[in-house]
Order: C-alpha cells, then structure tokens, then sequence
C-alpha cells in the first residue's frame, strides 16, 4: 500500500490534470485503500479471490508506468477487414485512426479532465479512476452509422512487468446512430494487472455491436468493467471471446432504461491449464417490454476454471420483460471446475424470464459415432468442442466478426 | 472376409454374446435376426470397436486381428456400421462431417485427399442417387432430421465411404415403405464382389428388399440357427419361439 501512495502521487504529478479532477481521484483512491483488493469474502468475488491471485502472480506490484513510448507492432493488427483503429500501447495511447469515417459526424476526446461517472460501484473502479492514464472518448452524432468497425487494440510489450494499467473509454452513440467495436487484446508481457472500465451510452434508436477477443496466451490479470445504458429501442450486443489470459473477471453492467431496449450478451470461456476466468452480469430491467437474453458456453480442460453470475433485475415498472439466460460447461478434465450462479430478482408481475445452466463431460456416444466413420480421437473431440462452441458464435450478428472468431477457434466450413 | 469363432462379451458383468461363431466371405450378405435382447446390437458394436465390453474370441478381419484395431483404424480398413439409433451432433456441419470423415479414410490409405469441389461433386451424386435432399446436408449432422432423414445419412455416408464390410443395425426400424425401398436400393447398388453385409434386423420386411445369401437367427448371445433366405420367412411365420 505504501508503494501504491508513492505511485498514486507520481500519477497525478505526470498527467497535467485540473484540480477538480485530482480531488475525484483523490475520493476514488481513498475509497479503493479503504478496501483493498476484493478477495472472497465479498459476495460477487467468492469464486474468484482476486486479492490472492493478484498476490500469489505478482511480485511488487508497482501502480506507476515509466516506461518508454515503443513502437507499434503493426503486423499484429487484423487484415481481414478494414477498420478504424485505437491504440492502447502499455497503456497509453499510441493512435487514434478513423479515417473511414466523416470527422464531424465523430467526435473524440483524450482529455483525463472527465466528470466522473461511476460513483462507489466497487473498489477497482475506484482503483481505477484514481490512475487512469489512458483514456479516450469518442462520440458518434445522431443519425450516423460507422462505416467500418472500430477495433479498439490493447497491446503490452514484453517490457511490461508486474505493473497496473487502468484505462477508460466512454462511448456514446447519440439518437439512431450506430457503431460496431471490437476490443481485441494482444499481450506479449507477463505478470500484470489490466483494469479496463468502459462506459457505453446508447440513446434512442441507436445499435452497439461490442466484440471482445482475449485470444493470445498470456499471464496477465484482467479485471474489465463495463457498464451500459440503453435507452428506448436501442440494441446493445455483446460477444465475449475470453481464451488467453491467466485470469479475466468480465463484469458488465446493463440498464435497460427505457422501452423496447435490448441487451444480448453472449460469450465463451475456452481454457486450459490453470486459466481462471469469469463473466458476470447484472441485467436491470427498468422499463416495460424490454429484452435480454445471455448465452455463455465454456469448455474447460486441464485445471482450468470458469464461472458464470448472471443476474436479471425486473424493476416493479418493468412489465412485459423478456429476460433469458442459459450456460452450458463441458468439463474435459478432472481438475477443472465450473461455478455457476443464475440470480433472478423479479418485481414486476408479468414477465417472461429463465434462465438454465448444464456442464458435463463429452457424449461418449457421440466420439464413437465420429471414430467409426475414420475420425481419430482428437479429430473427433475437436469437431464436437466446436459445434459445442459454435453455437454462441452463431449468436454475433456480424459476419466480418463472426468469421473472424470462427477462425480463432478452429472452426472450418 | 471376416472369421468369428467363440466371440464372447460381457459389460457390466453381464454376459450377452455367449460364443458366437460366423464366417463371411467377400461379396455375401448375411441378415442376423433375433428377439430384442439377444445381443444383435451388441455384436454390431463389438466388431466396430466400442469400448466398455469385456471380450473374449477370435475375431480375424482380412486376415487380421479385429479385436487388436482401434474404433477409427476398423473404419480406415473397410468396417462401417450404420447405426440403429445415428446421434445427433449439434454444431457439427454434415458435409463438413462427410468430408473430414472420408479424407481420414482416404488418408490413413494413402489415397488423395479429395478438395471442396471433388468432394461436393461426389456428395451430389450419391444423395441423388438416395434421393437425398442435399440441403440437408448443409444442415447440423443429424439434428432434427427426421427418422427416415437420419437412416439414409447412414447410407449415405455408406456409399460415400464405400466400405468392405457394412454392418446394417436395425436400419429398417422406424422407416416407411419408400424410404425403405430407397435405403434397400442403396444398399444393393453397394453390393459386389468384393463386398460384404451383416444386416441385423427384426424383421422380414427388409430382407425383401436385400435378398441375403445367409439368414441367422441369435438367441440369447448365440446363433441358434442359419440358413439360406428361407428361413427368415420361416422365423416370420413361427416366431423366435419355436427355436428357442
């Protein structure tokens, strides 16, 4: 903690903050010290002691990033499709290119001096805007729909050692106005915590599609906070690819403010050795005839561990609600383990919700059918694994991403 | 072809074949009929690898030991079972199944591997043969196909893999008079010298369609009776009872 006080002062030193903004980061970073990293007695952490992980993988664990600006790897970034494209380096942003879209119909900002919009929601966001070091804004006017994908790359060098990132990125789509993200992560360094907090606001009429791939191997520890607020007959869409990392805790929070909105989130958790990854939801229903519906498959092998907390809140106002959610889990292993908890918290009288959870092992039965027509073992389980896991993937709607996420998988057609 | 002398099994400690003996010789058809647990089901996954029996025998393949092969290397030597009950693979795309299926066979031949456009061509032919929708074959394998859909992917798979030696489990239940006179077309297109059948059936009805050359009949893990194609309309008149 001592370290973290020294880092905390260098932060607000390095960044050329106004005093309004620094007193705010001074209430976030008392409120992260009075807790501490959330370990598992707090409720929403009890599968996940994330104060023993981050202590167990990280040594020294400094708050403050001094290294040197690199260069970008530019072979890393996707050529499947054309893109606008942010940077995050480390960290910080290294660039900004939208060179697909009209640049007064865009609006960006980097500027730290933000109102903050989270107040109290839980010790890491706090943690996190007391060091924001990286930020951006971007805003897309009323009546206009991106005309490519905006891919958001989070790279870390192999430089990069038992430090702390804290970014932020705030999203707003302005009335029937319509973007497609892809948060895609390429980590080269070892042994760091990540802590990302996106906000998205979604006006009426407006579509969010948000794709995030976590795909390369890596020891690194996410934590990434998203919260969404939908307004009347807005779509947000989510797709959650988590496979790389040493351990992710994906929490999204949704408000379904007003009517005929609709939040999907859909997700796989693909892991192995002692890969420990978790996706939790809060869906809020606040209006009449809203929707959501969840779909998170995970296949687990080794010791890995995967876990699923899908909550649906039905606001009293919120007749007419259609909430659904289903995990499935195939155990591959012994060792691993599946922890799911499904929350329905329902007051309002007429409401379609359900929500399902199964896991198991692979359907011998099956393996048998595939190996008597000349598949070996490991064909077999694979083709299975992937129709397991396709369909979630079937669930994006975007085909450029859908292919895309297929491939990563392994999955032909 | 195939030599079977003294073939016992158990699962779970329960004996079902009890020393069954059976020879098949390159380009004959055999039907196996007999009452419900008798062990027909049993001996069709016991000659194409299942695991989880306990087994005792002889079983001489090509001159080989079966028994030593694994599920997928029976499959690369020419054994293929069309099964009585085809799973339902969810996620799966069945020509995707198809191709990868006969590639590994093809493969493990030393053959070439068919490309897209060779395989398609192949698979358009053999369903129009079976009168198969092809659009079906774009579907996920098996699910949701009807009953008589999922029999005649098995034999179509067959005439794709064009195996030495089909075992046919129980094929004709749960088809109605067409699919069944499609299904018996395509297994008599497949017949030839140099191949061979062990239909397992309940019934007469299909032995009608796939005249056999030999008919015998399993009772408790044992072959009671064998004869030529007459005997199955016996059985049909009489009844397993009489013979057991």
């Amino acid at each position: 903690m001592e370290q973290l006080k020294i880092d905390f002062d260098k932060i607000i030193e390095s960044l050329n903050l106004s005093n309004e903004n620094i007193n705010s980061r001074k209430k976030n970073f008392n409120q992260f010290i009075g807790n501490g990293f959330p370990n598992k007695r707090v409720e929403d952490w009890k599968f996940s002691d994330l104060n023993q992980i981050i202590s167990s993988n990280i040594k020294n664990l400094s708050f403050y990033n001094d290294l040197e600006i690199s260069e970008i790897d530019e072979t890393i970034f996707i050529d499947k499709f054309v893109h606008n494209k942010i940077v995050f380096l480390n960290g910080s942003i290294s660039k900004v290119d939208f060179i697909h879209e009209d640049d007064t119909k865009v609006l960006l900002t980097r500027d730290l001096n933000q109102n903050e919009k989270f107040k109290e929601v839980n010790p890491l966001v706090s943690l996190n805007s007391a060091l924001t070091t990286g930020y951006i804004g971007v805003t897309v006017k009323e009546n206009y729909s991106f005309n490519k994908p905006l891919i958001i790359y989070n790279i870390t060098t192999k430089d990069l050692k038992s430090t702390a990132l804290n970014l932020k990125t705030d999203i707003v789509l302005e009335k029937n106005s319509s973007l497609k993200v892809i948060n895609l992560f390429d980590d080269n360094s070892e042994n760091n915590f990540i802590n990302i907090v996106q906000n998205f606001d979604i006006a009426q009429d407006a579509t969010l599609k948000n794709y995030k791939i976590d795909n390369k191997i890596n020891s690194n520890i996410k934590y990434f906070y998203n919260n969404i607020n939908l307004e009347k007959n807005s779509i947000s869409e989510n797709f959650i690819f988590s496979t790389g990392s040493k351990f992710i805790k994906n929490e999204i929070n949704c408000n379904l403010n007003d009517e005929y909105s609709s939040a999907f989130i859909n997700g796989i958790l693909n892991l192995t050795k002692s890969q420990h990854h978790e996706i939790k939801t809060n869906i809020n229903h606040l209006a009449e005839n809203t929707k959501s519906y969840q779909l998170i498959k995970s296949v687990l092998n080794d010791n890995a561990k995967g876990i699923y907390q899908g909550k649906i809140f039905v606001d009293s106002k919120a007749q007419k609600t259609n909430g659904y959610q289903l995990s499935k889990a195939l155990l591959l292993s012994e060792n691993t383990e599946f922890d799911g908890k499904p929350e329905l918290e329902i007051y309002a009288d007429d409401v379609k919700c359900s929500h399902g959870a199964t896991s198991g092992n692979l359907d011998e039965n099956a393996v048998f059918y595939l190996m008597s027509r000349g598949l070996s073992h490991q064909q077999s389980k694979e083709l299975l694994i992937n129709g397991f896991l396709l369909d979630a993937v079937e669930k994006i709607t975007d085909e450029e991403i859908k292919d895309l996420i297929k491939k990563m998988i392994g999955i032909t057609e | 072809m195939l030599q079977i002398k003294n073939l016992k099994a158990k699962i779970d400690n329960k004996e079902i074949l009890k020393g069954l003996n059976l020879e098949i010789k390159p380009g004959e058809v055999h039907a196996i009929m007999g009452p419900n647990g008798s062990g027909k089901s049993t001996l069709s996954n016991v000659l194409s690898g299942k695991k989880g029996y306990t087994i005792s025998g002889d079983v001489r393949y090509l001159n080989k030991n079966l028994l030593d092969l694994e599920i997928e290397e029976r499959a690369h030597k020419g054994i293929f079972l069309a099964f009585q009950y085809p799973l339902e693979i969810p996620g799966v795309n069945t020509n995707i199944f198809l191709k990868t299926s006969l590639n590994a066979i093809k493969k493990a031949k030393g053959e070439k591997e068919l490309d897209a456009i060779e395989f398609l061509k192949l698979v358009k032919l053999k369903a129009a043969e079976l009168k198969f929708d092809e659009k079906i074959l774009s579907r996920q394998l098996n699910v949701g196909f009807s009953g008589g859909e999922k029999k005649k992917n098995e034999i179509l798979q067959m005439s794709i893999l064009n195996p030495k030696l089909s075992i046919l489990d129980e094929t004709d239940s749960g088809l109605d008079i067409d699919a069944l006179k499609i299904v018996s077309e395509g297994v008599n297109a497949l017949r030839s010298k140099e191949s061979s059948f062990l239909i397992i059936t309940h019934y007469q009805r299909l032995l009608e369609y796939i005249k056999p050359d030999f008919v015998h009949v399993l009772i408790n893990g044992k072959i009671v009776k064998s004869g030529g194609s007459e005997l199955a309309l016996e059985l049909e008149s009489k009844g397993y009872e009489s013979l057991s």
